[in-house]
């Protein structure tokens, strides 16, 4: 635990105006990814979809796969930051930011990919609803017409929901920045000074996004998960797939945060900051997760099961002992028999232990996703018209760039905001039992380094 | 009384023959995928023939279903389209709206019957081919969905001569492109709403299924069941 | 005015261009003057004639105006024309009544092919090295009428050939004049899949030498022996029209189908009662069925008088026939042979049927005689008929002994028309080496296939569409036919009817053949052939001949009123005994029956190149773009063979590789492979493609005809290769209860 107020400003300024070998390396590939991606996307814009490995009938694949796997891992944020601060769990300080960043650009990339993934992007437009001269509206019936909805609050909210508690930090920047930094910054504080009133009115507002963005985070996911329900398709028209989800999401969210958090800590040594308790207790928020999912799997497969219908009976021995069952019992690997343990055994819940366990619960949560879209699209009710489907290079690499976008968006954020809240640590210092104190201007240390 | 475009498919007279499949391709401007395409499951037959086998050698049994899109009264694949590009006409038809799809692929998704298509590319002809093209059906570009439109181009015409020449609609007068080549006579086009109309007599025979009707989509195709010969009743 | 003058006055005026206000000289398109009036937007329907395949069904093409690329006198530029875009029945046609089948409905693709020959063309290169160069027609003209006068001049008359597909019609008539009085042999017809059994069962049992005409609409039960009479065989279309009539055209009456093959045929597929026979055995299967219906007199012998006499036993009542004894040959039980003759004999009216695969074995006459006699005792109500023929031109038989003959004596000069043998006839009838010997081809087709490929001359006919279209229906129809059509669109390209240049080289070689053939286009002659017809009762009731004329050409034809076919005198000829049927291929090192059979998609394989048939599913596999080997799934699992892996199969003559497709629906001993596929030069949607089961055949013939007999090579089987290699493409993905049809990964 840092020492004192100015400890935690040089410590968590510094990756500010510092960058090692290693940050740029890291932004170098990132940015390749990225442009990977950006190039593959232009292939596919000038070809057309054929160049992905959709087909009849899997009309949708990796591209809605990885859209509801980012819109999952939005939910770190916006759950771990709003619920922690209103359920007031104070060791929530350190990873409240992490957490809304990692929120804010998964939604963003999330928000990004199906328009690229649909068959005339140019056209995305016509999702808005504005008064067109055709006096045509989009149609409010479809849960494509929800998502956008959903996700634009949702976006909204979530930026709102992370820019709001950073204000006092870009003040703290500001004020120990000089030049064309000073500027940006004065106009990213919005005239911050840190008075009583203005801490007064900011807690209002973040106590207020708290509790409006838990909804949202919620609906959000409902929606995207009714994506599927609201078809016949069998295995997706269950109405266990809105809570599913968002316990999915969650879950998945929450190993995000931990695999970022572990980086971080690395990184920026920000040892002092993310502890191994904070990583305890993710974890332990983790392993309620894994057992959550593990029941909600569980009593969708046993339904299914156990009602006998013919079409989901198809698509359930696909997953479980046939072509996909390689994938599925993966998942099951990942998402609960590798990170229960892990996560149960106090002494297996280290830092590295949750991070593995993340590692895992990511990947076997991707998985999930997949397992759910494909084998269904792939037998639907009439059999002499199921398929199959491989992925090309052009979905494998437009899936890589999402991550490295995801990557290079975190990394700039890491660069020019701090990504632990001075403030609130610097509260956490006072023990005032998260009652703000206001810290002199003249005590704030000036900075050396490249400004 | 306003027209419902409804089709019977009888699967006693249906011979497997696939007249029904090239007539479409020649009438609507399906696009030819080729083998490489064809190989990654991108083949457009709007209408097809399926084909199921039961039993083994030396009973094996064969049913041929000709599956062609529904026309659902309570299609699925009409509330999940964002753009309304998937639209119900007043006469009955699941209407695709070619320049109004943006190519999501929802519809084929939620369609229980596999019979939408999707544009993966954009369409070429080797040249002279694309002289065959039918200039009354757009050719569709990259991006869109595509399905079988019970030959709304020839509704339309029949529709627009019957009103220039002041009468109304005969059954048979027209047909779609399908029904017509049968030779079987399997399939049956018309007006549901004409009670004389041979398809709304054979709609309500009581060999008439719907396909995946359980599903409540309410196809305006009815199958009619293949039949069986009883020693019995031939005595 | 006629099309005919459309076409003169585009030939002879030449054409005038107009430049069209232009910036870059380079991308001036030529826009040529229409050279007929059409309104854009709206159809013109014209009739038209099927060539697809045997039955002549009569066609409505739809044209409207669009723009085509073409060239003109050298130039290349753009004309507004009359474009055809959709092929229907011709609902007034008596044989097919306004439908048309997959093939007939693709056959519109050969007008706008991208591979057609669009000039005429001499070969530069080696033979078969596809090195060809564009002449003018003037010049091609002139070196054919020069090599047949040098052949007359040198006595060698007799040295010219004609090798063509089977046709109908006054082309028959016209190549036929000009070969005799030219003084060469008559023209050689050619197809893989000749119904010369066939034509001499009915002529034997019948007395009529042709396809056999079912009105099926007039049957409670149908036994059919083989015939994919729904599929591709006979008339195939006039035929379906008939099957719905018996299944559900008559309300409280609904035939049933038996059929009879060892490997389910499109129409075995719709059968009540699909039985497997041993191949080669359903005579006496036939038999087997009329022994119980003559023993328990389930239908008066003398029903059968003529037919029945050809058959050894007959009036013995088939006493070699019991059902215990044809059990044990034909592998069908006793119960189920009793059980059918009395199924047969208590319908109203049945009719027996056979064709295809029983009829191309070494005892295929015998086959048809035996079914032939069991249709005779069953057929109450005249289901079985041969459509009158108009003149005493009898029905074209394609055959093989004529093959024989361009093998064993090549002719100096041989004209080439849409025939094919270097890809369907047996390689061990050295078709390749006789064609090597015959020093000057000249083709006619449009296409370059394997046999057109070695031609010397190319002088491309037109599309069928764009011809003077005649044909004379050899069955299908109660009615005699005579369909007729004038040209439904102009011509796309530099080519010339065949018809016309034959006329015109008749000319050119003066003498008895331009006597013979005194008209200047072949609608002359058709007009003379046709016009007589007026004063027959038929179809078209008119004064004069130029009534006729035009009455004909709108109508699409001709034909007669229905008539009942005149009863025909008994037959004197030895009755002939059961033969049991040959094989290529010791059993023992050929454990198979081999069945290569006609293709729904691609018939005898000349359909090949037409990409909506290549895309069509095949409707008991749904393979496409493929050639592919039914094997029973339990011979499967014996050799080791999946889903979609690489086989070869061998006989004697050699082998082929394709991907196994598991079927329910061929015997355990028997493997068969669809024709059409496995083309090595026959346009770009054809060429390389699969493999051609048609070049493994063994040169067996029937005994009496001499036709080939298709069904009767044997093959070993084995497994070389897993499904990457064998790359079959398949539309459907799975089929519940079937679980071997499902895709490996």
């Amino acid at each position: 635990m840092p020492a004192t107020a100015e400890q935690i400003e040089q410590d968590l300024l510094r990756p500010l105006f510092q960058s090692s070998g290693k940050y740029w390396i890291a932004v170098a590939i990132a940015t390749s990814l990225l442009l990977a991606g950006v190039a593959a996307f232009g292939y596919q814009l000038y070809s057309g979809i054929g160049v992905w490995g959709l087909n009849s009938p899997v009309f949708w694949a990796f591209d809605i796969t990885n859209f509801v796997f980012w819109i999952g891992i939005s939910h770190a944020g916006t759950l771990i930051s709003a619920i922690l601060r209103l359920t007031n769990a104070t060791w929530r300080r350190p990873v409240t930011r992490c957490a809304e960043a990692i929120t804010v650009f998964s939604v963003l990339i999330g928000a990004i990919i199906p328009l690229c993934h649909i068959g005339r992007p140019w056209l995305a437009y016509w999702m808005i609803p504005y008064p067109s001269e055709r006096h045509i509206w989009p149609n409010f019936r479809s849960p494509l017409a929800w998502d956008f909805f959903a996700i634009s609050t949702y976006l909204t909210g979530s930026t709102t929901f992370l820019y709001l508690p950073t204000i006092p930090d870009f003040a703290a920047v500001r004020d120990v920045s000089t030049g064309l930094r000073k500027k940006i910054y004065r106009v990213l504080a919005l005239g911050w000074q840190g008075t009583p009133r203005q801490w007064q009115r900011l807690e209002v507002a973040m106590h207020i996004m708290a509790v409006v963005i838990v909804p949202v985070a919620v609906s959000v996911h409902t929606i995207v998960s009714w994506d599927f329900a609201m078809t016949p398709v069998p295995m997706w028209h269950s109405s266990i797939f809105g809570p599913y989800f968002v316990a999915g999401a969650i879950f998945s969210g929450i190993a995000a945060l931990i695999l970022a958090m572990a980086l971080l800590r690395k990184f920026l040594h920000l040892e002092q900051y993310l502890r191994p308790i904070h990583f305890e207790n993710l974890g332990k928020l983790l392993l309620t997760m894994s057992l959550l999912w593990f029941y909600f799997t569980f009593a969708e497969r046993l339904t299914a099961w156990y009602g006998n219908s013919p079409p989901e009976m198809a698509v359930f021995w696909e997953s479980i002992r046939k072509n996909f069952a390689p994938l599925f019992w993966t998942m099951v690997v990942c998402n609960f028999i590798i990170p229960v343990p892990i996560l149960a055994i106090k002494r297996l819940r280290t830092i590295t232990g949750t991070a593995i366990a993340s590692a895992c619960v990511v990947v076997g949560m991707w998985l999930e996703r997949f397992l759910i879209v494909v084998p269904a699209l792939e037998h639907k009710f009439l059999p002499y018209s199921w398929g199959t489907y491989r992925p090309t290079w052009v979905e494998d690499t437009l899936m890589a760039s999402s991550f490295g976008m995801m990557a290079l968006l975190y990394l700039l954020f890491s660069k020019f905001v701090p990504m632990i809240s001075i403030w609130e640590m610097k509260v956490g210092l006072q023990s005032h039992g998260g009652v703000p104190v206001v810290v002199p201007a003249e005590s704030r240390p000036v900075l050396e380094g490249p400004q | 009384m306003a027209h419902k475009w409804g089709m019977v498919v009888d699967l006693d007279r249906c011979t497997g023959c696939e007249a029904c499949v090239v007539a479409c391709h020649a009438e609507n401007n399906i696009p030819t995928a080729g083998e490489d395409q064809a190989a990654r499951g991108r083949a457009k037959h709007w209408i097809r023939v399926e084909r199921y086998w039961e039993g083994d050698f030396p009973n094996p049994r064969v049913r041929f279903q000709p599956v062609l899109c529904q026309q659902c009264d309570e299609a699925p694949c009409e509330p999940v389209c964002p753009t309304y590009a998937s639209y119900h006409t007043p006469e009955g038809l699941n209407s695709q709206v070619y320049n109004r799809c943006i190519g999501t692929r929802f519809c084929a998704n939620a369609c229980p019957y596999n019979v939408r298509f999707f544009n993966f590319y954009n369409p070429e002809w080797d040249k002279p081919l694309q002289l065959q093209l039918n200039p009354d059906v757009s050719v569709r570009s990259v991006g869109i969905m595509e399905k079988c439109t019970f030959c709304v181009q020839r509704i339309k015409a029949a529709e627009i001569q019957a009103e220039a020449e002041k009468r109304e609609l005969k059954d048979g007068e027209f047909t779609t492109a399908c029904a017509q080549s049968c030779p079987s006579k399997a399939l049956i086009f018309g007006d549901l709403n004409d009670s004389t109309s041979e398809v709304a007599r054979l709609s309500s025979s009581n060999r008439g299924t719907k396909l995946l009707g359980e599903l409540g989509t309410k196809p305006n195709v009815t199958y009619l069941e293949r039949g069986t010969w009883d020693n019995a009743s031939h005595g | 005015m006629e099309r005919r003058d459309f076409i003169k006055i585009s030939a002879l005026s030449g054409v005038m261009a107009t430049l069209e206000g232009c910036r870059n000289a380079e991308k001036q398109f030529i826009r040529f003057v229409p050279e007929e009036e059409l309104v854009p937007g709206i159809a013109t329907i014209k009739p038209s004639v099927c060539t697809v395949c045997s039955a002549g069904c009569g066609l409505l093409v739809r044209v409207m105006q669009g723009e085509a690329e073409v060239v003109r006198r050298g130039q290349q530029g753009l004309i507004k024309m009359g474009l055809a875009k959709k092929l229907e029945g011709n609902p007034q046609h008596p044989v097919n009544q306004g439908k048309l089948c997959a093939r007939g409905q693709a056959s519109l693709q050969m007008l706008y092919h991208p591979d057609r020959i669009t000039h005429p063309t001499k070969r530069t290169g080696a033979r078969g090295s596809g090195e060809f160069q564009t002449i003018n027609w003037d010049d091609a003209l002139k070196e054919v009428a020069a090599h047949l006068g040098t052949l007359q001049a040198s006595g060698s008359a007799h040295s010219l050939a004609f090798l063509s597909r089977p046709l109908s019609g006054q082309r028959v008539e016209l190549i036929s004049k000009f070969l005799k009085v030219y003084g060469a042999p008559p023209p050689i017809w050619y197809q893989p899949f000749d119904e010369a059994v066939l034509r001499q069962a009915n002529l034997l049992s019948f007395g009529h030498a042709a396809l056999p005409t079912f009105d099926l609409a007039r049957a409670d039960y149908a036994i059919c022996f083989g015939a994919d009479f729904l599929g591709t065989w006979n008339s195939p279309v006039a035929q379906s029209i008939g099957y719905g009539e018996m299944r559900q055209g008559r309300p409280g009456r609904r035939a049933k189908l038996v059929q009879i093959e060892a490997r389910m045929s499109q129409t075995g597929a719709n059968a009540d009662e699909w039985i497997a026979c041993r191949p080669g055995m359903e005579g006496v299967l036939a038999l087997g069925i009329a022994h119980v219906i003559l023993a328990e007199k389930l239908a008066p012998q003398a029903a059968a008088a003529r037919t029945g006499s050809l058959i050894a036993g007959w009036q013995e009542g088939l006493p070699g026939y019991t059902p215990e004894a044809v059990e044990k040959q034909t592998g069908v039980s006793a119960a189920v042979i009793k059980r059918l003759a009395h199924e047969l004999t208590q319908s109203g009216s049945a009719v027996a049927m056979i064709g295809g695969p029983p009829l191309a074995h070494t005892n295929g006459l015998f086959n048809a005689l035996a079914v032939n006699a069991l249709e005779s005792l069953v057929d109450k109500n005249s289901v079985l008929s041969f459509t009158p023929q108009v003149g005493d031109v009898a029905p074209v038989q394609a055959s093989l002994a004529a093959l024989h003959g361009l093998s064993a004596q090549p002719p100096q000069m041989l004209f080439l028309y849409e025939a094919n043998p270097l890809f369907s006839a047996p390689p061990a009838l050295h078709v390749r080496e006789a064609l090597a010997k015959i020093p000057y081809i000249v083709s006619f087709g449009s296409f370059i296939d394997e046999t057109s490929a070695q031609a010397d001359l190319i002088l491309p006919d037109h599309a069928a569409l764009e011809s003077w279209m005649d044909s004379v229906a050899e069955s299908g129809s109660s009615r005699a036919v005579v369909s007729l059509a004038p040209p439904a669109v102009l011509p796309l390209h530099d080519t010339r009817p065949m018809p016309d240049v034959l006329l015109g080289l008749g000319r050119q070689v003066g003498g008895e053949v331009a006597k013979a053939l005194p008209w200047a286009t072949y609608d002359a002659m058709l007009r003379a052939a046709l016009v007589p017809l007026r004063t027959r009762p038929g179809s078209i009731d008119v004064k004069t001949d130029d009534d006729f004329w035009d009455a004909a050409q709108t109508q699409g034809g001709w034909w007669s009123s229905p008539s009942i076919s005149p009863p025909v005198p008994a037959v004197k000829r030895a009755p002939l005994s059961a033969v049991s049927p040959q094989f290529a291929g010791a059993a023992a090192d050929f454990p198979f029956y081999f069945l290569p059979y006609v293709s729904q998609s691609f018939g005898d394989g000349s359909l090949a190149h037409l990409p909506w048939l290549q895309e069509l599913p095949d409707v008991l596999t749904s393979a496409m773009w493929s050639s592919w080997v039914e094997i029973n799934p339990k011979t499967g699992d014996r050799l080791g063979i999946k889903q979609g892996d690489l086989v070869e199969i061998a006989s004697e003559q050699g082998s082929v590789r394709a991907a196994a497709v598991l079927s329910p629906g061929i015997a355990p001993d028997m493997v068969a492979m669809p024709v059409g596929q496995g083309h090595e030069n026959f346009t770009r949607f054809a060429s390389g493609r699969g493999a051609n089961p048609l070049s493994i055949l063994a040169p067996l013939t029937e005994q009496e005809t001499g036709s080939l007999a298709w069904a009767a090579t044997r093959v070993k089987l084995a497994r070389t290769g897993g499904p990457e290699q064998a790359r079959l493409v398949l539309f459907a993905g799975g089929m519940s209860g079937f679980p071997h049809e499902e895709q490996p990964r």
